[in-house]
């Protein structure tokens, strides 16, 4: 039929940022209670619970290719698609670290040092408030397009895109205490465990980093 | 059955047909963005379609009705026989191309078509230097811009929209302000230019100054109507207030439809009884039960298939709440009156998607299918040499049948 007009308006992709978040999100919750088996010393909970992160960060893997293809260049967005395409970037990339963290913990078994233990929990969960804050910020996409991407949808917006960078600022003090802790143990240690012990803590403070990166580009949504 | 009456009742019956492809079409693409909304129910919105289109055609349409019939090609030169079976094949032309490509899908404009055919018949009867080029330049002109022009206007309001009453921090106060002002410029200017420039029907051609006195008046009326009705529909999601703009607005769509759209039929028709009836040597003037005869082609394209295409439209865009329709609808209505009072024939159907693209412009629509903004180009690149070589092969037929 010759309607022009029906065909006008396409579906968007950007309310299918929040399904990827969802499915990174689920991804990333993996990881307390892998760092909870490492603490108690179940290298078996170990080994399954990296697996199903694996598993997790596969399925995310899908959905970010689904967002992709849903972007082809005839769609004309209230947003750049470069930065939209940067944002899943971001977005998955918190599920990829999540899944470097189970890998790494299933190359060489690793005793937490004692004066660690504590300062790593708290260490991932500030990971963890950070990754939710960033599922936050994405969850007000929809009602920012609705909006028109200002008013008070993009006040909420930016104050939020300010709650996650606050969390991200707080998981960092966190890692540079676990970093401190795992120092000062430094001499009980083989020093290839030290050496996966700073790659571990690194690729858990990329998680917060990648979540804070999503706000960044969030900013440039409600900027532009 | 002598040779005129057969010639004239080929016109009509042709010109029936291209009325009712217009309704069928057209209309339906006009009404879709306010039933999308649901400001519009599907049975209010051919209501509104049928009373507004019959208004407009009767009291605005005969501008470009005569550009159609006279403008483009210069007919005083001809043999009236000539020219009625010239715009009856036009007029089949037309119609037969419209079809086609509705149904292999393309989006033409009938515009564009009933342009191209005149054309081809004013090639073939009298050759190029019949052809008045300006004007045929101008119409072309008209096809790019109008859109354009469709598009900046949504693109201004929408983007004045967000800032006074969207992003106000009471949006239903300042909605139960602003839009009944809008409504009274609204209706105070359509008003003005109806008592002063329209005809034939109203032959009223009051001076400029009472006949503002009236339309103030009449904008008034319509103001404090839209307040009465905003207030009763009280607090709550400021979309519903909009959608009571959103039936003016409506209404004006349908109104300016009717201006432009129903002389792709009437013009042809008019042409060829005038020329019959008076001679070609007369200044041509559509008769208003002609404009009548096209309006009704119109309607009835409209209940018997339109709906169809309102209902399609109105189930795919639901993205465009009433704010956005509005926007959208005041914007294109206005381009395309103006666009009658200049005598453009100019396509609704694209001046509604340049609008459309305008209000996503202030990046307030999810996502936009831009592959439809080639539509604009391709149709007439296409659509007028088709329907120009379909008019010219029929009125060749049609001099040799007569032969003249």
């Amino acid at each position: 039929m010759r309607i022009p007009l029906a065909n006008l308006l396409a579906k968007s992709p950007l309310p299918r940022i929040g399904e990827l978040m969802a499915a990174v999100r689920s991804c990333a919750d993996k990881v307390p209670p892998l760092i909870e088996a490492l603490l108690h010393g179940d290298q078996a909970g170990v080994e399954r619970l990296a697996k199903e992160t694996s598993i997790l960060e596969g399925a995310a893997d899908e959905v970010k290719n689904a967002v992709r293809s849903d972007m082809p260049l005839r769609i004309m967005l209230p947003v750049d698609r470069r930065d939209v395409l940067r944002m899943v970037s971001e977005v998955d990339a918190i599920a990829d670290c999540a899944e470097d963290v189970g890998v790494l913990l299933t190359l060489r078994p690793l005793d937490v040092p004692v004066g660690m233990r504590e300062c790593l929990r708290d260490f991932v969960g500030g990971v963890m408030e950070t990754v939710r804050a960033a599922e936050q910020l994405v969850g007000s996409l929809d009602l920012l397009v609705k909006a028109g991407f200002g008013g008070a949808a993009a006040k909420e917006a930016m104050t939020r895109i300010q709650v996650l960078s606050e969390r991200e600022h707080a998981a960092d003090k966190l890692q540079d205490q676990c970093a401190k802790a795992l120092f000062r143990a430094e001499s009980e240690m083989a020093p290839v465990a030290l050496f996966m012990w700073t790659k571990v803590l690194n690729k858990l403070g990329d998680m917060a980093n990648h979540a804070e990166n999503v706000g960044d580009q969030f900013r440039l949504f409600v900027a532009k | 059955m002598d040779a005129v009456t057969l010639v004239l009742a080929v016109t009509a019956i042709s010109g029936l047909y291209m009325a009712w492809n217009i309704g069928a079409n057209d209309v339906a693409n006009a009404m879709g963005t306010s039933v999308g909304s649901g400001a519009l129910t599907l049975r209010t919105a051919l209501v509104v379609a049928a009373v507004f289109e019959l208004g407009g055609a009767m009291l605005g349409g005969s501008e470009v009705a005569e550009t159609i019939a006279d403008g483009i090609v210069r007919i005083d030169g001809l043999e009236p026989i000539v020219v009625a079976a010239g715009m009856a094949s036009s007029l089949i032309a037309a119609a037969a191309w419209i079809h086609f490509a509705t149904y292999a899908g393309w989006p033409v404009s009938t515009t564009h078509s009933i342009v191209g055919a005149v054309l081809g018949f004013g090639l073939v009867a009298g050759g190029p230097s019949i052809i008045e080029w300006a004007v045929l330049g101008r119409i072309a002109a008209s096809w790019l811009i109008s859109p354009a022009l469709g598009g900046l206007g949504a693109y201004l309001l929408f983007l004045s929209l967000k800032k006074r009453v969207l992003h106000a921090t009471d949006p239903n106060r300042a909605l139960r302000r602003g839009g009944p002002i809008f409504v009274f410029v609204i209706v105070t200017v359509i008003v003005t230019w109806l008592l002063t420039e329209a005809r034939p029907l109203l032959a009223v051609d009051l001076d400029l100054f009472p006949a503002m006195a009236w339309a103030v008046l009449a904008g008034c009326a319509a103001g404090f109507a839209t307040r009465a009705v905003m207030v009763t529909r009280g607090e709550g999601d400021h979309e519903r207030l909009f959608a009571v703009l959103q039936v003016v607005t409506a209404c004006f769509v349908a109104f300016a439809h009717g201006t432009n759209d129903v002389a792709n039929a009437v013009g042809p028709i008019g042409a060829a009884f005038t020329a019959l009836e008076l001679g070609v040597t007369e200044e041509l003037r559509v008769p208003p039960n002609v404009l009548l005869l096209g309006a009704c082609g119109i309607v009835l394209g409209l209940a018997t298939y339109g709906f169809r295409v309102m209902a399609t439209i109105g189930r795919e865009i639901t993205q465009l709440t009433p704010s956005r329709g509005f926007a959208a609808e005041l914007a294109a209505a206005t381009t395309i009156v103006v666009a009658s009072t200049l005598g453009l024939p100019v396509s609704t159907t694209n001046v509604l998607v340049g609008a459309v693209v305008g209000v996503g412009l202030t990046r307030s629509l999810g996502a936009i299918n831009l592959r439809v903004l080639r539509g604009i180009g391709t149709s007439w690149v296409l659509t007028v040499p088709a329907s120009a070589a379909g008019a010219a092969i029929l009125t060749a037929l049609a001099t040799v049948l007569l032969g003249r």
